[in-house]
C-alpha cells in the first residue's frame, strides 16, 4: 500500500503525527465497533501547536486537522503525548497527574484510549512457576 | 481514643471518625477524609477553650449523614455539663459540618472554639502499607479559606477549610472566640473541599475533582434512597426477620453505590465500605447478579462501565489482554504514577466470563436486548478472551498466573489470599493455575453466550460454535478434575495439569455453572452439606480434615455468605431443594444474628459448637455481595426463574419462614407477586448432631453486636 503524507519529513520522525496516521490508515477498527464519538486531540506547544480532529462512527475511523465542535477535547503537551502514544503512558494515569485534561465526555474519552498501544516489551506470557518455589517463597516470607 | 468510626460517604468520598467527630490519624487508626482514594483530612479536631470533648451519642442518620452528641471535657463517668455541641456532618466534595454550641446557662458564656485541621494526601495504598510521600506539603490562608496543598511534579491535592462565621486562620486551624447567650446558641458551618490542585501555583479557588475530570450531576441524596427504597419489591414474611434483614440490604446497597466519571447519575455496586468505594469488576458482577430480582439497574450500569474499559492491548504491568474484564480501579497518587497498576488493573480470571453472564442473565430478567445489542462487540472480545488469552498452558482450561510479579495479584480468582488454593496436605500449586470453578464460568458464559448469539445476535453459527466449545468443555472437565477417590471436583488443575485435591466450596459454584455432570451432582450436594464442609450456618470455604484448614482462616475455612448465596442458587439448578433450604436457613439465621448487616465472612466453627456465628475481622462493612447474599437467597428459596415472558415460582422454603412474599418483582413480565411457604424441615441439617436442643428460637441466641 502507498501513502502519501501531506507533512513535510519531520512529521514522520513525530511518533504523535505517526499514530494519528496508523490511526487513520485502515479506515475501520474492530475496537471501535458500535461506538461513536468526536474527538479533538489538542497538543499546545509555542513552537509548533497541533491538532487533530478523530471521528469514530460504528467503527469507521477517519483524522483530520479541522476545527469543529467534538464530544471530548483532549490535551497534553508534545513530550506527554509522545509517550502516551508510544504506551509508554498510561491515559488514565496521565489524567490523573494531570498530565492530560479532558474537557466534555468522558465516555468519549475511554473510547479514544481504546486504540492506545500498551507499553513496549510487553508480551503477555511470563515462564510457568513450580510448586517447590511457591512454597520456599512462601516460606522465607514467613521468616522475614 | 474512642474506637466507634462513623463512616459516611458520597461514592467514592467518605469520612472515618471517631465518636466525637474527631480525626486523629495514626497507623493503627485509619481515620480521615478520603476522596478517589486519597485523604484529604488526617487531623480534624474539635476543642472548646482548649479542651476535648465526650460524646454522648452518635447517630447515622442516613449513611451519608452522622451526627454527634457532645459536652466538654473527658474521662468522667459523671457528666454535669452548662454546654451541649452538636456536630451535623454530610459528606459532599468533602463535607459539610454544622457545629452547634447550646448554653444552658442563666448568663452569657465566652468560648475559644477550635478546629485544627491537616492533611497527609496519604493514597489508600500508602495508609495500608504506611509509605513514604515524595512530594512536598504547603499550607497556607487564602481568603477567608485555609488551604492544605500537595504537590508531586504535576499531580496536586488540596483541602479547602472556610467557615461561616468569621474565623481567625492560621496554618494549623481555625479560631472562634465567640460569646453564646444565655440559653441561647451559637453556630457555623464548616466546609471541607476536596480538590484538584490547579496544575501550576496556587488557584484561588478550590478546583473539585469531578468537575475537573468531568461535570458531575449532583444527586439528592435523601431523595435518591427514598426513591431506591420506594422502588424496590415488598418483601412480606411471617418469620420478621426476613423483612429487617431485606430492609438492611437495600439501605446499604443505596450507600454502595458508585457512578462513575463516564455515567454520572447511573450507578454500579462498589465493593465495600469504606475501603473498597471503587468498581471491582467480580464484586460489581456478584452483587449485580443477587440483586437483580430486586433491581436491574445495578446490572445495567455494571456492564456498560465494565464494557467502557475492557482490555484492548497487551500490558504486562497491568496483567491486561484484548477482551479482558477489570479487576479494580484507583485514582491515588501510587496509581497517577503508574507505581500501582490499578488505572485500571486486569488481574482477575473470572470476571471476563462473569461479564457474560451477568449480560445473559440480566437479559433473561429483563427483556433488554437492546443493551444485548449495543454490547455485542464487548461480549465477542470477552468471549474470544478464554480460547485467545485464558488458557496459559495450551490444555483447553482458563487459568491464570500474573505478569506483573511486583504490585500484581498471585491469586486471581475470588479467594485470592496467597494459601486459598493448597492439596490436600498443605502444599501450595505451582503457577498457572487452573481453578475449577472458572472452568465452570467459562462452561456457563459460552453456553449463555450461544443463546444471546442465537436470539439476539441472530448468528446461528456462532452460537453452534460455542455450544460445541462449551459441550467439549463439559465433557473433559468431569474428566479431568474429578477426585475418583473422594467423589469431588479438584480446586485446580496445577502448573503440570495434575489435580489440585483439596475439598472446597468452589463445588458449588460448579452447580451453579452447570458444568457438573448429572451423575455427579448428588455426590457434589452431599459433600456441600457434609460434616466436612457444612457447619450448620453455611459452607466452608476448605473442608475440615484437608492440612490448611483453620475456622477463621480466610479463605481456608470461614463461611462467606456470598459464596453460600451462589451455591444454594446451584444446589436449586440441580434440583437440590431441600439442601439449598437448609443453606437459606443457616446464612439467613446468621444475618438475623448480625442484624440484617452479614459480614464478609464468618468463622468456619460447628454450630453446636458456638452457637452464634463468629465474625471474621474484616476492615470493610457493609460488603457489596454480603449485602446482596440475603437477596439471592430469597431467590433460591422461592425458587424465581425467568422463563421466556414469564417468572416461574417453585418455592422451596425453610419451615421458619412461615409464608414469604415478594411482591412487585420487576421484569420482562413489569411487575409480578410472588409468594411461597416454608415446609423444608431444615433443622435436621442446621442443628446435626445437637441432640436435646429446645426448639429453634433464633430469639433466644445470645446476640452478638458486634465481634471485634
Amino acid at each position: 500500500m502507498t501513502t502519501t503524507r501531506a507533512r513535510s519529513a519531520p512529521a514522520a520522525a513525530d511518533p504523535i503525527s505517526q499514530f494519528f496516521d496508523d490511526l487513520a490508515r485502515p479506515g475501520h477498527l474492530a475496537t471501535f465497533e458500535s461506538e461513536s464519538a468526536t474527538i479533538r486531540f489538542d497538543v499546545p506547544d509555542d513552537a509548533r501547536a497541533e491538532r487533530w480532529f478523530i471521528t469514530i462512527h460504528d467503527g469507521d475511523v477517519s483524522v483530520n486537522h479541522n476545527r469543529g465542535p467534538a464530544d471530548v477535547v483532549m490535551t497534553i503537551a508534545r513530550p506527554a503525548a509522545a509517550q502516551m502514544v508510544t504506551g509508554r503512558l498510561n491515559a488514565q494515569a496521565a489524567m490523573l497527574r494531570g498530565l492530560l485534561t479532558c474537557e466534555g465526555s468522558m465516555a468519549a474519552c475511554m473510547t479514544f484510549q481504546r486504540c492506545l498501544p500498551g507499553p513496549p516489551g510487553s508480551v503477555g506470557r511470563v515462564a510457568p512457576i513450580s510448586s517447590k518455589t511457591v512454597m520456599a517463597k512462601h516460606e522465607a516470607g514467613r521468616k522475614m | 481514643m474512642s474506637d466507634q468510626l462513623v463512616n459516611i460517604l458520597e461514592g467514592n468520598t467518605f469520612v472515618v471518625s471517631d465518636d466525637r467527630g474527631d480525626i486523629e490519624t495514626s497507623a493503627t487508626d485509619p481515620t480521615g477524609l478520603f476522596s478517589f482514594d486519597t485523604r484529604f483530612l488526617s487531623r480534624w479536631v474539635l476543642t472548646l477553650n482548649g479542651q476535648r470533648l465526650t460524646a454522648l451519642s452518635t447517630d447515622d442518620l442516613q449513611y451519608f449523614q452522622a451526627r454527634f452528641f457532645l459536652v466538654p471535657g473527658s474521662g468522667t463517668v459523671y457528666v454535669d455539663s452548662t454546654l451541649s455541641v452538636i456536630r451535623e456532618r454530610e459528606v459532599a466534595d468533602g463535607f459539610h459540618e454544622e457545629l452547634r454550641i447550646l448554653n444552658h446557662e442563666s448568663k452569657p458564656v465566652t468560648l475559644d472554639v477550635r478546629i485544627d485541621a491537616a492533611a497527609d494526601f496519604a493514597d489508600l495504598f500508602e495508609v495500608k502499607d504506611a509509605l513514604e510521600k515524595k512530594g512536598s506539603y504547603h499550607t497556607s490562608v487564602s481568603g477567608q479559606s485555609l488551604v492544605l496543598r500537595y504537590r508531586r511534579d504535576t499531580f496536586a491535592r488540596e483541602t479547602w477549610i472556610s467557615a461561616t462565621e468569621k474565623a481567625a486562620i492560621d496554618e494549623q486551624g481555625l479560631s472562634f472566640h465567640v460569646t453564646v447567650p444565655p440559653h441561647g446558641e451559637w453556630s457555623t458551618r464548616l466546609d471541607v473541599v476536596a480538590a484538584a490542585g490547579a496544575p501550576a501555583g496556587e488557584g484561588e479557588s478550590p478546583i473539585r475533582i469531578r468537575g475537573q475530570i468531568a461535570r458531575h450531576v449532583r444527586r439528592d441524596m435523601a431523595r435518591g434512597l427514598e426513591k431506591w427504597l420506594r422502588h424496590a419489591p415488598v418483601v412480606r414474611c411471617d418469620w420478621e426477620a426476613v423483612e429487617r434483614i431485606y430492609h438492611r440490604c437495600m439501605t446499604d446497597l443505596a450507600a454502595l453505590r458508585f457512578s462513575t466519571l463516564t455515567m454520572p447519575g447511573r450507578s454500579l455496586p462498589a465493593a465495600g465500605l469504606p475501603w473498597f468505594m471503587t468498581m471491582f469488576g467480580r464484586d460489581s458482577i456478584f452483587t449485580s447478579l443477587q440483586a437483580l430480582p430486586f433491581t436491574a439497574e445495578l446490572a445495567a450500569t455494571t456492564l456498560k462501565a465494565l464494557a467502557e474499559r475492557q482490555g484492548t492491548r497487551i500490558d504486562d504491568f497491568r496483567d491486561e489482554d484484548p477482551g479482558r474484564i477489570l479487576h479494580e480501579m484507583r485514582y491515588g497518587e501510587l496509581t497517577a504514577f503508574e507505581e500501582r497498576p490499578h488505572s485500571p488493573y486486569y488481574g482477575a480470571a473470572d470476571a471476563t466470563m462473569l461479564w457474560v453472564v451477568l449480560l445473559d442473565e440480566y437479559e433473561r430478567w429483563t427483556g433488554d436486548t437492546k443493551l444485548v445489542r449495543d454490547l455485542e462487540r464487548a461480549a465477542r472480545s470477552a468471549l474470544a478472551w478464554i480460547d485467545d488469552y485464558a488458557d496459559l498452558q495450551g490444555n483447553g482450561y482458563v487459568s491464570y498466573q500474573r505478569r506483573n510479579e511486583q504490585t500484581g495479584l498471585e491469586n486471581q480468582c475470588w479467594k485470592d489470599s496467597w494459601d486459598s488454593i493448597s492439596y490436600r496436605n498443605g502444599d501450595l500449586p505451582g503457577f498457572p493455575r487452573a481453578t475449577c470453578e472458572l472452568q465452570g464460568y467459562a462452561y456457563d458464559a459460552k453456553v449463555r453466550g450461544a443463546r444471546l448469539a442465537r436470539h439476539v445476535w441472530k448468528d446461528e453459527s456462532y452460537a453452534e460454535h460455542l455450544e460445541k466449545q462449551a459441550a467439549d468443555l463439559k465433557r473433559r472437565f468431569n474428566r479431568d478434575f474429578w477426585v475418583a477417590d473422594g467423589e469431588y471436583f479438584a480446586v485446580a488443575l496445577d502448573q503440570d495439569g495434575r489435580q489440585v485435591d483439596s475439598l472446597t466450596s468452589n463445588i458449588g459454584h460448579l452447580l451453579w455453572s452447570g458444568i457438573v455432570d448429572k451423575s455427579k451432582a448428588k455426590a457434589i450436594a452431599r459433600h456441600l452439606l457434609g460434616p466436612r464442609l457444612f457447619s450448620g450456618w453455611g459452607v466452608r470455604t476448605l473442608a475440615q480434615g484437608d492440612a490448611r484448614y483453620n475456622p477463621i482462616g480466610y479463605h481456608v475455612g470461614t463461611v462467606w455468605p456470598f459464596d453460600n448465596s451462589f451455591i444454594a442458587w446451584g444446589l436449586r439448578r440441580y434440583g437440590f431443594k431441600e439442601e439449598a433450604a437448609a443453606i437459606v436457613a443457616g446464612v439467613m439465621d446468621a444475618a438475623e444474628v448480625f442484624n440484617g448487616r452479614l459480614p464478609e465472612a464468618f468463622g468456619g466453627y460447628d454450630r453446636r459448637a458456638t452457637r452464634y456465628p463468629v465474625q471474621y475481622p474484616t476492615a470493610c462493612s457493609p460488603q457489596a455481595w454480603s449485602t446482596g447474599a440475603p437477596l439471592l437467597l430469597l431467590r433460591a428459596g422461592l425458587g424465581l426463574e425467568p422463563s421466556g415472558d414469564n417468572l416461574i415460582v417453585d418455592p422451596a422454603l425453610p419451615e421458619q419462614f412461615g409464608e414469604l412474599e415478594i411482591l412487585d418483582v420487576p421484569g420482562r413480565w413489569k411487575r409480578i407477586d410472588t409468594v411461597g411457604r416454608g415446609r423444608i424441615d431444615t433443622e435436621r441439617r442446621t442443628h446435626a448432631h445437637e441432640n436435646g436442643h429446645a426448639g429453634h428460637t433464633p430469639a433466644n441466641w445470645p446476640v452478638v453486636s458486634k465481634a471485634k
